[in-house]
């Protein structure tokens, strides 16, 4: 109990998982530049993914030469996450077979993803993950020890921050205020239309709204407890408003690239639509990877949701939890309130995975920018920018298929109609304008800048 | 005294992902956003450490109490 008398601080360069997916995917960043310079092909054999495939006896070629990469890989994501896990103070004996587990059905996922009858009918690998994942915890029910491997968040951080490698800091630079302002109309427009709804309209409870609110506008569940803490939420408010997200966010996996498709929208355009209605980054990331691979162009539609989402959106949590800190303190609990929020909180509650994804595009980009066009296509994109690819699919298929491992339907907490309709009027505005701004307004601009 | 010395406030990541159903399905009590936020079980809130309140039990009391 010592530990939880006194503030973190600092500590948490090594009891949060933000930091530790920040020293993963620049470690791996750091070791592909390194391989990269030497001519060492070591890292470019270890990011091994199973191909396309359909017939199977590519399949079993494919995996009686690699098989001995496959088990390299293995044992790298497992001395790195068993490490890392156990010092954010999970049990090794739930971890490890859990992760052993998570890896073997990564593979499968992958196989049946890559299966061209499948993937040319967008069965992509993301949408299969969720969907065997889905279905295991909720038909076959695994043990809830088996949770201490399913580290959604860990494994989406880390491919975020590798994900900063392949995309050039220059873009981030003339697109991120675009990304910011669009964003931001459409999380104010959300945020207050719930809480309206839920307070004046339905009566509830202030802070109920605005947790309902920032769940729908910001970062989903994580917004809820940043805000819910940060205004004193009742505990069962906090539950009901994590229920809500989770529910509204897998549809939203399916229904925004399966409606895109329908429409033959451009995936860019998709992916910034996602980045602005979808709650989640984990579910985000699933909802644009699984269009761009349906459309053939995965790369424009994940920059565009990363822009959308983490620059226009998730950076500015802190600043948010803040103004609700202080909207409840000085507003709503004056009596209560004894000692006033600290600013510094907006840099405690900071996403720093964030500072990873930033320094891994500004180091990529400054060695590309030593190339020609023509030398980056030749030479960085498949010996250096490629397997730090493969391993950000790696890591995003381990978090896909978290999410629906420890999605478990029955379990969360049933919402009641009020807090229902009061999200759902948000998701209806949320969804309508971010399709109306991102591809009615903004598509060519977003087209246009992830093209480069 | 704030709640991160009181005996009814708990912010231990592991139990946060216990008590709140489906957190770790697309987030984490162990990520920075949390901050370091837990749950009053005297009063059902889930708050800042910093705050305070009239129901503050101190922690040794714990201690006293197993002792």
């Amino acid at each position: 109990m010592e530990d939880v008398k006194k503030p973190m601080g600092w500590k948490e360069l090594y009891l949060k998982e933000d930091w530790w997916a920040i020293y993963l995917g620049l470690g791996i960043v750091i070791a592909a530049i390194a391989f990269f310079y030497t001519g060492n092909p070591f890292l470019k054999s270890l990011s091994v993914l199973p191909p396309s495939w359909t017939d199977s006896s590519k399949l079993v070629g494919h995996f009686s030469s690699k098989i001995g990469w496959y088990a390299l890989q293995f044992i790298f994501w497992f001395i790195i996450f068993s490490i890392s896990t156990r010092i954010l103070g999970f049990r090794q004996s739930e971890y490890i077979p859990s992760f052993i587990f998570l890896y073997i059905l990564s593979i499968v996922t992958l196989i049946i993803g890559e299966y061209e009858p499948l993937s040319k009918n967008g069965f992509e690998a993301p949408l299969v993950a969720l969907i065997l994942g889905l279905a295991i915890s909720n038909i076959v029910k695994l043990p809830k020890w088996m949770d201490a491997g399913f580290r959604v968040e860990y494994y989406i951080k880390t491919g975020i921050v590798l994900l900063g490698a392949t995309l050039p800091f220059t873009l981030i630079i003339w697109a991120g205020p675009i990304a910011f302002m669009q964003a931001t109309i459409i999380s104010v427009v959300t945020c207050l239309t719930i809480y309206f709804v839920a307070h004046k309209l339905f009566g509830l409870d202030k802070r109920f709204g605005a947790v309902l609110g920032v769940g729908a506008a910001i970062c989903g569940v994580s917004a809820a407890i940043a805000v819910g803490g940060a205004v004193k939420a009742k505990k069962e408010h906090v539950s009901i408003t994590i229920a809500l997200v989770t529910v509204w966010a897998i549809v939203m996996i399916f229904f925004i690239p399966y409606f895109s498709k329908f429409l033959n929208l451009q995936p860019a355009p998709v992916g910034a639509w996602v980045g602005s209605s979808e709650f989640a980054d984990a579910a985000g990331f699933a909802a644009a990877v699984a269009y761009g691979k349906m459309v053939g162009n995965e790369e424009a539609a994940v920059r565009a949701f990363t822009l959308m989402k983490v620059i226009g959106r998730d950076i500015w949590l802190g600043i948010w939890s803040f103004a609700f800190a202080l909207i409840a303190c000085l507003k709503w609990e004056k009596e209560e309130c004894e000692t006033a929020p600290k600013a510094s909180e907006i840099w405690w509650r900071f996403p720093k995975f964030v500072l990873g994804f930033f320094i891994a595009s500004v180091i990529i980009t400054v060695i590309a920018s030593q190339y020609s066009l023509a030398e980056f296509d030749k030479v960085i994109k498949p010996e250096l920018v490629k397997p730090i690819k493969s391993l950000r699919s790696w890591a995003f298929i381990f978090c896909f298929l978290s999410i629906g491992l420890t999605t478990r339907f029955r379990e969360l907490a049933s919402a009641g109609k009020k807090p229902f309709w009061a999200f759902t009027i948000g998701v209806i505005v949320n969804v309508i304008l971010g399709f109306v701004l991102s591809v009615l307004v903004m598509g060519n601009f977003w087209i246009s800048k992830t093209a480069q | 005294m704030t709640c991160r010395d009181c005996r009814y406030f708990n912010n231990d990541p592991a139990f946060l992902e216990r008590e709140f159903a489906g957190l770790n399905a697309l987030s984490s009590a162990y990520g920075t956003a949390r901050g370091e936020d837990g749950i009053c079980s005297k009063r059902s809130l889930y708050l800042s450490p910093a705050k305070q309140c009239k129901d503050f039990v101190p922690l040794d009391t714990v201690k006293s109490l197993n002792d």
